[in-house]
Order: structure tokens, then C-alpha cells, then sequence
């Protein structure tokens, strides 16, 4: 693994290009498939793509031919997905088939490189990745699959190792955008992981289709996502079966939850009876340890309670106990009519508060009711018609 | 000092309101208004004189109003004046006219022009050239036919000038024509004949119309300078005017032709601040205090019986004896001081008494509300559509029978086809009617009046019936006369054609009589068969020319062909002997004390009652299958109380489930005794009977009192049964005193639904909100039909102001005024701490009631303040299509259905289900489709479940079948419960819990996150999330769409 002393690191897959050239020679039939099946495409996207494609496409032969031009090319790269971020669209889309189609170029070698790739700082970029994309997880298991399908098409050469790796290059996708502003040697290694993927999906479109029977509706396929993106035609929407055979979501799961709630009277009873024999024991339980706790010692501590037995709760205010209602009521209201008795304005600074609370209640509902006449206006309730 | 502070606030909003109507007279606004009003006058002048005038210029006007001898030679005009409200700076916006008197010389009359409608048509002729000249001149933009009060006999000329001041409201000039002192008086007395023409043999007819509509324009500018000079320099009485013109104006019952003008409520004010009135105006009162007093005035005075005079003045003057003889024909009458002229000849009995009910209204308004009644005597629409119960709407285009007799007799043939129908109308309905309006404005503006009249007849008439008590009103039966009258036997007959009947009723009479037999759901038609029976008898009309809206919304609450409702007695019945079982129950611990009802559904209120459902029978009743039986079954929840005992545990959950033990000891006990199946989970036990199922609960009285969780105020089980009971007992007491309570409610709760609000606004606080429109009716009377109902339903929900007021709903009056100003502190210290803490007010909605002082019941969580700017918009522009469709002509019922069909664009992603997977298919208003925005999800319908019975599954016994029948399965619920739980916080669901096919989503955006962040990642991020929702509703989400997606 060669680094520069200065600058940015050179991609490490791009430089595998050199070494392997097998792969280099696979590429370019791979390629042609690619193309074809794009231009298939570019007929109901217009004309505009079709030319931003040409030119995607050339940039890719220089990839192929002089690796060295590579990194500079695919700077101008990046820069121009920048500018087009801005404008999302068709534009985007455009972008989308430019760099997939370069990443056939370069991609396929980085699996072979990634084992080797013990770059520090790119774990920790990974790390973080998976922090932010926790809410995603389900989605890395269908990711997993997606991979199986890859290595099945790209000549069985990946290894586990390669798996893992294309999991990260799944997650660094998702953070793709972020990453893009950082011009380091290592986002652009992590954003053609990225376009790992989208070509290995392009390439096994067929094959996945035909297996979608077997593995079913579970696996959500990033790649049809973006296309239908593009164009939201009718083979593109996602597809749910109607999950007859599946009981942990949807219908069946309603249903079956439904008649789990039903299991008969007698068991109903019998549940209930073992909530409330366990109620009591633990009821029984903590009032057993208190009579030890009070036995232990042989005395406890006594707290004083003033007056009668207590009938209303300190901290709620409200009637505890045993007391019939009307009857508190009737002492609530008798406490009341006693302390009218003796009148609130029995002594004179009470009248003269009660005097200034008047007051003071007038004068901030004048100011409330200011308030609102100004919010009123400002809401124009004053407009009769 | 003490009132003062008092009406404070009304105060300031009448300045407020006065600051908003009032036109603002500065310098370049005069100075617009005079030159253009100068620029018309040289356009006039330019007219050269003795131009020739006949005819030809308007023929078909001549021909219309039937007048002879018309040529006369053009005479520049004496004068030309601003008068009218514009001169008395009592101008009310947005309407900014400006009158201008062109006083027609007298040269151009001969003596005898009187008669014979020669005045009319040389009037109009004059105008016709004015017009003429007005168009060639630069002055204005288009000049326009309107006419004088709706009086198509009277044409003005309506300018739009051509200068225009940018921040001036629109003014139009309006060119009256008067004709001052051209001709004698004495010849237009009220009794004389002037219209030769409708002699019969000798016997002269009196034409009080058309001598009033001479006289009229003699004494107009004196009449208008009278009232000018009166309001000059008095600037409360003007405000008081200003502030009457808005009150009349949102009363479009009554700010009629055939009621009240504006120009009639200055000489009505004039007359009370005057000595003729008495002075009961003078200076020292405010505008209020005017306002108020001339409200009274048309309300009670007695001076109305016997009319109110102007002291005559100068060289005329004939005793008041005299003067109230010649004007007896007149139900109203208000006398002018120069001539006998009565500026009331255009109203009408009903007219009259309508402004006198609305007035009497407003008083109780002013008296009752709150902050004087502001809102409701100035700022409530009282139109047609929200006043009167029914709405007739009478298309008479074409016509031919309305002006059969000529268009212009004493009074113009639409005047006079209103009072038929009015007469029809009277005669049909009877006591059931306690107002009926008939009112035809005929004479939209820029119609071309030279062409003729017959092209007056475009616009529909309308008619508006406010009933009686609606025992009276529905009635099935009307009694005639005896057999034995034979005379008013054969009248009835004759009215009544082949509708009336001889019948023999049970004290023994025999009666002629008319039957509008119907099924108990489709009474509320009968009025609009009575009305078109007899329109169609007596006027001719083909039923297509008449509509009655009463039942245009009925579609959205019937379930198949019949409403729902009609099982409602059974259901009752069902539940009466439910009750009784329950009480004799004695295998159980504890006795039952009481059994209540607590479901809407036995109330009236539910837009659904359930069906009686085959599968739901006791043992031993064989069961009926109709073709399709559903599989699923709603509950009703009834709750029971039991006699009390010191036994109960203490904790929540140990009282809960003692309860669940209770409930099932109870059902086990049904189900032994009664043969009633009982179907349980530990939450719910549910017993089937009659058809049924009923949902049993327990009110642990105790429960209420302890531990309710303080902290996170939650109420607890008990607490919000307790809310239930009172709630249902309250709604079902008010349910009894008004029968269309009921429809009203189902409305509004299907509306609500229907637009996916149904988290937003739940069943009882819409059971609230249209029991204040019975309990708070002002400014209208009691709503007595459910399309009036529920428009102002919408209203209330689109134009009260959440913000700053609670709404009290104090059903059967519980609440002292001590109790209110509790709930205002309530409400106030609500408000303030959501002022203290910048967040959304909570409640947004605050509807306190006699149970419910904190208003904790029913808006607590929702609608938020965002989904109450939802709902106030939605109800907003429904209201405002619904009035429109019954004011307008609008005959396909799809307009109709738009008030129940949502906008799927307003959410950022719509989920549909598959319909045939619904519990209840046929609650289903209208299948939605989405054509638009991006197709994400598409998903397979399961198969395990169907809402119907299929054959396969009618195998087996009774009771294995009972146990296919799914008690409260709602698979929506279901969806939307997975949907929150395993996204929280994402989206907020919108969803129609009646049984719609779509589920809105919106995004919820936390503040702090930061706009346009990476909107392609979070674009995808969104389509993954909408997959997991659809993989949540597998088996029954449909298709999943972006509608805003491209």
C-alpha cells in the first residue's frame, strides 16, 4: 500500500487497477451491459442525460486507460455532483448513472483491496456512520442479501471479507452527502464503495428479480429507490405480499392478536385469580415484614397523628378511608359557612386588601382585555364583512 | 363609573370595528370624489339642448312598462348633487357609493305625466341619453343599469369612474334621477287611480304603488337634505347609523328590498332624534347608547301600529287622521313631512316583522352575550342559508306565468308573484311555519334594461321557512275541514288537489285531510313535499325549477338506502331488557345498582348505529341471515355501578382487575341464565344480545377519589367514566328537548371524519360544540333543521375565537355566574402558562362544561393548535360552499359530496387501504384514488380476513359461528397503533375512523432541525419509512403515494 508524503491519499482501489489486470479486462464487457441497459432508459428521460452520460462514460475510459489521471478526474467529479446537488431532479438522476457507470470501472478491484485497507481514521468514519444510521439496522440485513446476489454476479470472487466490507460501503452511502464535502482521498475510496453497489444491483437486476420469489418481498433495494426517484414507473413500485404467511406484522398479526385476547371465560378467571392470589401474597408479604419489623425490636417507632383518625391524604388534599361522601361534603361545607361567619373583612387591613386586590384584578382585566383588542386587530376580527 | 368599566372591552371594539367601516375623507380622497363627480356634470352639460327624445331610444323598456305619449324634448338637468350617505359622512365600507341627485327639469313633463307610467319612461329616457353621453366622455371606466331598491321601473345609472386612487376603496357614482315639485301632489294620493288601464268597468283601482313611486322621487332631495341636516355635526348619531348599516347588512333577511335600506334607517334614526320622534335620541348619549335605543325602537315601540308621522311642514297640512286613512294600505308607515309620502311603501307584512324579530334578537343579544354581543349583532353572517331551517330556491327563468298580467301593474309583477307564492306557502305549511321570507332580487346590476324587462326573471327566488316546534312541523297528518262545510270542504280540495283525503278520525269526525305518510327517518321531508306539491299544483312548475335543500347531505348518513337511525328503537329496546337482566343478577357478589348507557349511539348521536346483527342473538333465537352478514360487530358500552363494599382493594391495577373478575363473573352468570354469549378479553367483556353486543364496564365509585395519577394528570379509568356518564346522561337530556340535535351531530361528526380529523376532534367535544349552537343560539333562533345546523356548526368552528375565549356549554343552565368566572380563571391561567412557556396552548380548544370546569375531558391532548388551524380551515371554506349551494343554482349532487371530500394533496404522504378489507365496507363515503404524485408502496390484500360471512364460513354450529363474529375488530386502529408505535414521533396520522380508505401522514418537524439539510437524504429516508409502513399494514395497505412528489 503506497501513500504520498504529501496531499491527499490516493484511493487504494483505483491503484489496484494497475496490478489486476484481469479484472481491468472484465470490466469493460460489464460495462457495454451497463450502457445498453442505460440507454434503454434515456430514451423516456430525454435527451440531456443521454449527453451527460457520453461524457460520463469517456471519463471512465480515461479511468481505465491511465489510472494516474484518475483521482484528478474524479475530483472534477465530485465538484460537479456538488454543483448538482443543488439542484435535484432530473439533473440528479443524470449524476446517478454518470458515477455508476464510472464506478464499473473501478469498483470491482477495491473488493479485492478492502481486506488489506487498515486505515485508522477510516474505522472511526465507519463508527461514526453506524451511530447515525442505528435507526437503520433492518435495513443493513436486507443490505446482506443484496450482497449475496453481488458476489453470485461478480464472478464469485468475494470473500466474507469483501461482505463486510460492502456493508460499510452500504452505511458510508448513507452518509454519502456529508462525506462529499470532505475532498479526502478516503470519501472518495468510500464513495465509489458506494458505487459498488449500485452496479452490482444494476448488474443482477435480472437474476434478483427471478429469486425475488424465493427471498421473497423483504429485501428493499436501495437501487430501485433512487430509480423510482426518477421515474416512478409501474415495475418500480415497492411491492408488499399480503403477508398470510407472516404473523409478526399487518393483518395477520392483527387477527391473530385478536383471538389471542379470546381464550375463553374460564381462563380469563383463571388469569385474574392468579393477579390477585399474587396481590394478596404480596400484600400479606410486606405486611408480615412490617409485623417483623415491629416484632424485631419489640417496638417501633410511633408517629404521633393529631386528632382523630386521619381522613384525608397530607399531600392530595383529597378523603381517604372509609368516609361516606355526602358526609364529607356536608363537614366541607360546614367548615365553609363557620369561617364566613366571621367574615373576611373582619379587621380593617383585610378590607383595605380586599379593596386593592379588586382593584388590582380591574386593572390588569382592562390590560388583558387591551391586549386582546390589539390581538384581535392584528388577527383582523374587526372586519365585519 | 361601574358600567363603564364594564362594557369596556365592547367599547373598544365598536371603535375598533367603526375604525374598520368608516370611510377615512382626506384631502385626496374629497378632492377624487369631487372632480369626478364635476367630470360628470360637464359630460352632462355637454348634452345639446332640444335634442329630441322618443321612443325608439328604449323600446323595449316603453313597451314593457306599457307607457303612451313619451317624447319630449332633452332639457339640461336643474341641478346635479352629491347626496345621500356620502354627504352625511355615513359611508359603511366595503360598499362606497356615492349618490348623485340629477334633478330632471321640469320642462320636459307635461302636466298629465303622471299617469300612465309616462313619468317612468321619460325618467328612463332621460337616463338613457345621460348614459350616452357618459360613455363618450373619458370620466367612466363603464357605466351600468342598476335600479332604485330593487324597483326595475326606476332604473339608476351606476358609474365606474375611470380615476382611482390607489389606497381609496372602489367608489361607484350612482346618478339618481329627481323630479322636484313636477307635478301636483294632490294628483298622487293614495287612493287615486293613475294607471288607466287596470280600470274594471267604472270602478276606479287605487294605485297607492306606483303614486308612492312617483311621489318619491318629488320629494327625495328634500327628504335627503331633512335627514342631512339632522345627522350634520352630530357625530354619534352618524356612528350609530354606520354601526345600524353594518348590523343590517349581515342580516341579509332584512336589508331587502322589501325591508330595510340604508337611507330608511337614517330617516328612522332622524325620526327618534327629532321632535316628531319624541327626541328620544339626544346629544348626551354615545354611540351605543343610540344604537341601542333605536334597535328598541324597532323592536317594541307601539308607534308602529299606528305609524310614525313627520311634523308637516310649511303651507301642506292635513290632520294626522287624514293623513293615516290615505296610508292604510301599507303594513308599515313611516310619513314624510311634505306630501303623505311613506318611505315604508315598499315594505311588506313579513318584511316588517322580520326586522322586528331580528332586532328583538339583537336586543337579547346585546343583553346576554358576552362583551355585549359584539360578535353576534355585528360580526355573525345572518344570511339566508344560516337563518331560516328550510331553503326553497324557485328557478323561474323563462317563465312565462310571472308576468302574464304585464310587468308593471300598480306594483311590478315580480312583487307581486312573491306575495303568491308567499300566499301559496302560508296557506300549505300553515302552523308549521312560524316565518316564512320570499324574496326575489331580480335585478342584478349590468343587465340591459333598453332591451326590456323580461330578462329580469335569471336570478332564482327564494324562499325561507324557519318552523315551529317540530312536533308541529313534521307532523304527518293535516285535519281539514268537516265533510259536512261544504264549502271550505271544496276549497281545501281545490288547494290541495289530489292529495286531500275524507277520513274518519278516532273521536269520530269526518274530515277532509291531506297524509304525508313516510318512514320515521325521512320525516324531516315532508315539508319539502308539502311545498312542492303545492308550487307545482298552483304555480305550474316543473319540479326540476324547484329546490328544496333539506336532504342534499342525507347521502353521507345512509348505509345503503335507509338511515341507520331507524334501529335506533330497537336498540333501546335491546338495552332496556340488558338493564333488567343486569339487575336481577343475584349470582354475583355484589348486586347491580344501576345500568347507564354510554354510547352515542343511544343517544341519537352516532353516524352509525349499529345494525341488529344476526349472530348477536341469545340462545335459542334463531337467527335470520340476510344475503350479507358482516363479520365484524361494533359494542356498545354500557356502564354498571355495584352496591358499594368496603372489601375493594387499593391499588390501580388491583382495582382494575377486581373489576375484569366482576365483569366476568357477570357475563358468565348472562350467559347461564340468559343464554346471552359472552365474549371476553381481560380488558372487555362483551355480552350479545337482541342482535347487539354491549360492551360492560364498571364505575368504581371510589376509584374517582383515589388514585387518579396527580403527576402526569392523567385521569383515571374511573374518572373518565365518570365524564362519559355525565356526558351521556347531559347530551341525551338535551337530545330529547330538540330531535334535530341528533342529525345535527351526525353531520358534523361524518364531516370531521371525513376529512381525516378524527383524532383531532373527538365524538363528545363535537357532541359539545353543536349543543352550544342549541343552548347559545344568537344571534339566530334555535336551529331547527339539520343542513341550518350544521352550516352553523362549521361557522362556529371556523369563526370562534379558540384563542382568547372559552367556550361554556351549560346544558341544562347548572352554571352560576360564579361558576363561569371559575371557568374564565381556568382558562386564564391556561392561557398564561402556555404565554410563560412558548409552547402551543393547551387546551386549544377550551370547552368547559358543568362536569368539566378545566376543560380536561374531551380537548385535552387534541386539537392542538395546528390541527385546530386545520380544522377552522377546513370548516371555514365548507362553510362557505354549503351556503353557496344553497343560495345559488346548483343542481348536480357532486358539488354537494365536495363537502365531505378531503383534498389527499394537503398531506405529505396518503396511505389507501383496500376498501374490501375495511370492517365495515359500506361506511365508506367515497373511494379515494390518487393519480397524482409518486407511487411508492403497492401492497397485496390479505385473505385472512373478510368483513362479510362468506358461504365457507357458515358452516358449523350457532355457537362456533358466534365465535367467528369479530366484536370491535378494527384493523385501522390496529395499523395506526403499529404505525405510532414503531415511528414515534415521525408523522402525525390523519385518518377517517368511520371506515375511509385513507390515511394522511405529515411530517412532524422538530424546530431545531435544520431546514433544506440534505433534503436527498432525507427524501430517501422518507421512502424507507413509508415501506416499513407499509410492511406494518401488510395485507391491508393498498398503495402508499408522495402526492407532492413529481
Amino acid at each position: 500500500m503506497v501513500t504520498r508524503g504529501d496531499g491527499l491519499p490516493k484511493p487504494s482501489g483505483l491503484k489496484k487497477i494497475k496490478k489486476k489486470d484481469k479484472l481491468a479486462e472484465i470490466v469493460p464487457e460489464t460495462y457495454k451491459n451497463e450502457v445498453k441497459e442505460e440507454n434503454k432508459k434515456n430514451k423516456s428521460l430525454g435527451r440531456k442525460r443521454g449527453v451527460r452520460e457520453m461524457r460520463s462514460r469517456s471519463k471512465a475510459t480515461v479511468v481505465d486507460q491511465h489510472d494516474i489521471e484518475v483521482p484528478e478526474t474524479y475530483m472534477n467529479e465530485v465538484k460537479e455532483e456538488k454543483k448538482k446537488n443543488k439542484s435535484l431532479g432530473q439533473k440528479r438522476g443524470v449524476r446517478e448513472m454518470g458515477s455508476r457507470s464510472k464506478a464499473t470501472v473501478v469498483v470491482q478491484h477495491d473488493i479485492e483491496d478492502a481486506a488489506d485497507s487498515k486505515n485508522n481514521e477510516r474505522k472511526l468514519l465507519r463508527k461514526k456512520k453506524r451511530k447515525r444510521d442505528r435507526m437503520n439496522t433492518s435495513e443493513i440485513g436486507k443490505v446482506d442479501e443484496q450482497h449475496d446476489y453481488a458476489e453470485d454476479a461478480s464472478d464469485k470472487q468475494n470473500d466474507e471479507h469483501t461482505q463486510g466490507k460492502k456493508k460499510d460501503g452500504k452505511l458510508r452511502k448513507r452518509g454519502r452527502s456529508t462525506e462529499k464535502k470532505k475532498k479526502s482521498g478516503i470519501d472518495q475510496g468510500n464513495v465509489l464503495h458506494d458505487k459498488v453497489e449500485d452496479d452490482s444491483k444494476e448488474e443482477n437486476g435480472k437474476s434478483r428479480k427471478a429469486r425475488s420469489g424465493k427471498k421473497g418481498h423483504l429485501s428493499s433495494k436501495k437501487k430501485e429507490k433512487l430509480l423510482e426517484k426518477r421515474e416512478p414507473a409501474q415495475n418500480e413500485i415497492h411491492e408488499i405480499s399480503s403477508g398470510d404467511e407472516d404473523s409478526s406484522k399487518g393483518m395477520k398479526k392483527w387477527i391473530t392478536e385478536y383471538h389471542q385476547n379470546r381464550p375463553g371465560l374460564e381462563i380469563l378467571q383463571q388469569r385474574i385469580d392468579d393477579f390477585m392470589t399474587a396481590y394478596g401474597e404480596q400484600q400479606e408479604q410486606a405486611r408480615k415484614e412490617q409485623e417483623a419489623l415491629a416484632a424485631e425490636g419489640g417496638w417501633t417507632v410511633v408517629v404521633h397523628h393529631k386528632g382523630r383518625k386521619k381522613t384525608t391524604d397530607a399531600e392530595s388534599g383529597i378523603a381517604v378511608g372509609s368516609v361516606a361522601q355526602a358526609a364529607v361534603l356536608e363537614k366541607e361545607a360546614k367548615k365553609k359557612s363557620k369561617t364566613k361567619d366571621i367574615g373576611v373583612d373582619f379587621y380593617r387591613f383585610q378590607k383595605r386588601e380586599a379593596q386593592r386586590n379588586e382593584i388590582m384584578a380591574l386593572q390588569s382585566k382592562f390590560e388583558q382585555d387591551k391586549k386582546r383588542i390589539q390581538q384581535l386587530r392584528a388577527a383582523r376580527r374587526f372586519r365585519p364583512f | 363609573m361601574a358600567s363603564d368599566t364594564l362594557n369596556e372591552p365592547t367599547n373598544l371594539k365598536v371603535r375598533e370595528l367603526l375604525k374598520e367601516v368608516q370611510l377615512d375623507y382626506s384631502p385626496p380622497f374629497t378632492k377624487l370624489v369631487d372632480d369626478t363627480v364635476s367630470a360628470i356634470k360637464d359630460a352632462i352639460d355637454k348634452i345639446p339642448e332640444d335634442l329630441q327624445v322618443t321612443a325608439d331610444v328604449a323600446p323595449g323598456f316603453i313597451r314593457d312598462i306599457g307607457a303612451d305619449k313619451v317624447e319630449f324634448t332633452f332639457k339640461k338637468p336643474e341641478s346635479v348633487e352629491i347626496g345621500g350617505s356620502y354627504s352625511m359622512r355615513c359611508v359603511a365600507k366595503p360598499d362606497v357609493n356615492v349618490d348623485v341627485f340629477v334633478r330632471m327639469p321640469k320642462e320636459i313633463f307635461h302636466e298629465k305625466d303622471y299617469l300612465n307610467y309616462r313619468y317612468h319612461a321619460k325618467r328612463f329616457l332621460y337616463l338613457c341619453i345621460i348614459k350616452r353621453y357618459l360613455k363618450l366622455s373619458s370620466v367612466a371606466q363603464k357605466v351600468e343599469w342598476s335600479t332604485f331598491h330593487n324597483e326595475s321601473r326606476k332604473p339608476i345609472l351606476v358609474v365606474h369612474p375611470a380615476m382611482k386612487i390607489a389606497e381609496a376603496p372602489v367608489v361607484l357614482v350612482r346618478i339618481i334621477p329627481t323630479a322636484t315639485s313636477a307635478f301636483n301632489v294632490a294628483k298622487l294620493n293614495m287612493k287615486r287611480n293613475n294607471i288607466r288601464s287596470l280600470n274594471q268597468g267604472d270602478v276606479l283601482q287605487p294605485t297607492p304603488k306606483y303614486n308612492s313611486s312617483i311621489l318619491e322621487d318629488l320629494f327625495l332631495e328634500d327628504n335627503a337634505e331633512f335627514v342631512r341636516r339632522t345627522f350634520l355635526g352630530w357625530k354619534e348619531l352618524g356612528e350609530a347609523l354606520i354601526l345600524l348599516k353594518v348590523w343590517a347588512r349581515q342580516r341579509s333577511s332584512i336589508y331587502n328590498h322589501d325591508c330595510l335600506s340604508g337611507f330608511l334607517i337614517s330617516v328612522i334614526m332622524a325620526y327618534l332624534a327629532t321632535k316628531s320622534g319624541g327626541n328620544r335620541v339626544n346629544k348626551s348619549m354615545n354611540t351605543m347608547q343610540i344604537f341601542r335605543v333605536t334597535m328598541d325602537f324597532i323592536a317594541t315601540s307601539k308607534s308602529w301600529a299606528t305609524g310614525l308621522f313627520f311634523h308637516p311642514q310649511g303651507e301642506w297640512s292635513t290632520s294626522k287622521a287624514e293623513r293615516r286613512a290615505s296610508l292604510e294600505s301599507f303594513p308599515a308607515i313611516i310619513c314624510d313631512q311634505f306630501s303623505g309620502f311613506n318611505f315604508t311603501f315598499r315594505m311588506t307584512k313579513g318584511g316588517f316583522l322580520e326586522l322586528q324579530d331580528e332586532a328583538a334578537l339583537t336586543l337579547s343579544g346585546i343583553d346576554k352575550c358576552t362583551d355585549g354581543g359584539f360578535d353576534e349583532v355585528f360580526m355573525t353572517k345572518v344570511d339566508f342559508p344560516a337563518k331560516y331551517d328550510y331553503c326553497i330556491r324557485l328557478n323561474l327563468k323563462g317563465c312565462m306565468e310571472v308576468s302574464a298580467l304585464g310587468f308593471c301593474l300598480d306594483d311590478e309583477c315580480w312583487r307581486l308573484y312573491e306575495q303568491k307564492v308567499l300566499s301559496l306557502m302560508h296557506q300549505g305549511l300553515n302552523d308549521r311555519a312560524k316565518v316564512i321570507r320570499v324574496i326575489w332580487r331580480n335585478t342584478p346590476s349590468g343587465c340591459n334594461l333598453e332591451d326590456g324587462l323580461s330578462v329580469l326573471d335569471r336570478e332564482p327566488l327564494l324562499i325561507g321557512i324557519s318552523v315551529d316546534t317540530l312536533d308541529k312541523a313534521l307532523r304527518v297528518v293535516d285535519i281539514g275541514p268537516n265533510a259536512e262545510n261544504k264549502d271550505e270542504a271544496l276549497k281545501f280540495r281545490k288547494f290541495w288537489g289530489d292529495k286531500s283525503e275524507l277520513r274518519r278520525f278516532k273521536d269520530g269526525t269526518i274530515a277532509e285531510s291531506t297524509v304525508w305518510e313516510c318512514k320515521q327517518w325521512e320525516r324531516h321531508l315532508i315539508i319539502k313535499r308539502i311545498s312542492e306539491h303545492v308550487l307545482m299544483r298552483h304555480l305550474s312548475l316543473s319540479q326540476e325549477c324547484i329546490t328544496t335543500v333539506v336532504d342534499q347531505l342525507d347521502f353521507s348518513l345512509l348505509c345503503g338506502n335507509e338511515d341507520p337511525i331507524s334501529f335506533s328503537t330497537s336498540l333501546l329496546e335491546a338495552f332496556e331488557v340488558l338493564s333488567k337482566h343486569l339487575r336481577l343478577l343475584d349470582d354475583i357478589p355484589l348486586r347491580i345498582s344501576s345500568v347507564q348507557p354510554l354510547d352515542p349511539a343511544f343517544r341519537f348521536t352516532s353516524v352509525f348505529p349499529p345494525k341488529p346483527h344476526p349472530l348477536a342473538l341469545s340462545k335459542g333465537v334463531k337467527p335470520r341471515f340476510q344475503k350479507l352478514t358482516s363479520s365484524c360487530i361494533q359494542s356498545l358500552d354500557v356502564m354498571i355501578q355495584l352496591e358499594g363494599s368496603g372489601n375493594w382493594p387499593m391499588g390501580d391495577v388491583a382495582i382494575e382487575k377486581t373489576k375484569s373478575a366482576f365483569l366476568l363473573k357477570i357475563g358468565q352468570s348472562l350467559q347461564s341464565n340468559w343464554g346471552m354469549t359472552c365474549n371476553a378479553t381481560e380488558d372487555n367483556v362483551v355480552v350479545f344480545t337482541s342482535g347487539y353486543a354491549f360492551r360492560l364496564k364498571i364505575l368504581h365509585e371510589r376509584g374517582l377519589t383515589i388514585g387518579s395519577n396527580q403527576v402526569k394528570r392523567v385521569p383515571s379509568t374511573d374518572k373518565i367514566l365518570n365524564m362519559c356518564n355525565m356526558h351521556s346522561s347531559m347530551i341525551n337530556g338535551l337530545q330529547g328537548r330538540y330531535p334535530v340535535y341528533g342529525p345535527v351531530v351526525r353531520l358534523a361528526k361524518r364531516w370531521v371524519a371525513a376529512h381525516l380529523l378524527s383524532t383531532s376532534l373527538g365524538e363528545e367535544a363535537i357532541e359539545l360544540l353543536v349543543a352550544y349552537l342549541f343552548m347559545k343560539p344568537l344571534p339566530f333562533h334555535v336551529p331547527s333543521s339539520r343542513i341550518t345546523g350544521f352550516l352553523r356548526f362549521l361557522r362556529l368552528l371556523s369563526d370562534y375565537d379558540w384563542a382568547f375565549s372559552p367556550l361554556i356549554v351549560d346544558i341544562n343552565g347548572d352554571l352560576t355566574p360564579k361558576d363561569e368566572k371559575e371557568v374564565n380563571v381556568n382558562f386564564m391561567s391556561s392561557r398564561k402558562a402556555y404565554e410563560e412557556n412558548m409552547q402551543n396552548p393547551s387546551p386549544a380548544m377550551f370547552l368547559a362544561t358543568a362536569y368539566d370546569k378545566l376543560s380536561e375531558a374531551w380537548t385535552r391532548s387534541s386539537p392542538t393548535s395546528s390541527e385546530l388551524r386545520r380544522l377552522a380551515a377546513y370548516a371555514k371554506s365548507s362553510a362557505n360552499l354549503l351556503a353557496k349551494l344553497i343560495l345559488q343554482d346548483e343542481l348536480d349532487s357532486y358539488r354537494w359530496e365536495c363537502l365531505f371530500r378531503t383534498p389527499l394533496n394537503n398531506y405529505n404522504a396518503i396511505v389507501l387501504l383496500h376498501r374490501d378489507r375495511l370492517p365495515y365496507p359500506q361506511h365508506l363515503l367515497f373511494p379515494s384514488e390518487l393519480n397524482q404524485g409518486m407511487h411508492v408502496v403497492r401492497g397485496k390484500s390479505s385473505k385472512k380476513f373478510h368483513p362479510l360471512l362468506l358461504p365457507g364460513d357458515m358452516k358449523g354450529s350457532l355457537e362456533d359461528l358466534k365465535q367467528k363474529l369479530m366484536v370491535n375488530f378494527d384493523p385501522l386502529r390496529c395499523f395506526v397503533y403499529d404505525m405510532e408505535a414503531k415511528f414515534p414521533n415521525k408523522f402525525k396520522v390523519w385518518y377517517d375512523s368511520l371506515g375511509g380508505d385513507a390515511i394522511g401522514l405529515t411530517w412532524e418537524r422538530s424546530g431545531s432541525k435544520k431546514r433544506g439539510r440534505e433534503e436527498m437524504g432525507e427524501e430517501e429516508d422518507l421512502v424507507n419509512v413509508l415501506k416499513s409502513v407499509g410492511e406494518v399494514g401488510k395485507g391491508f395497505v393498498r398503495s402508499i403515494y408522495l402526492p407532492k412528489a413529481k
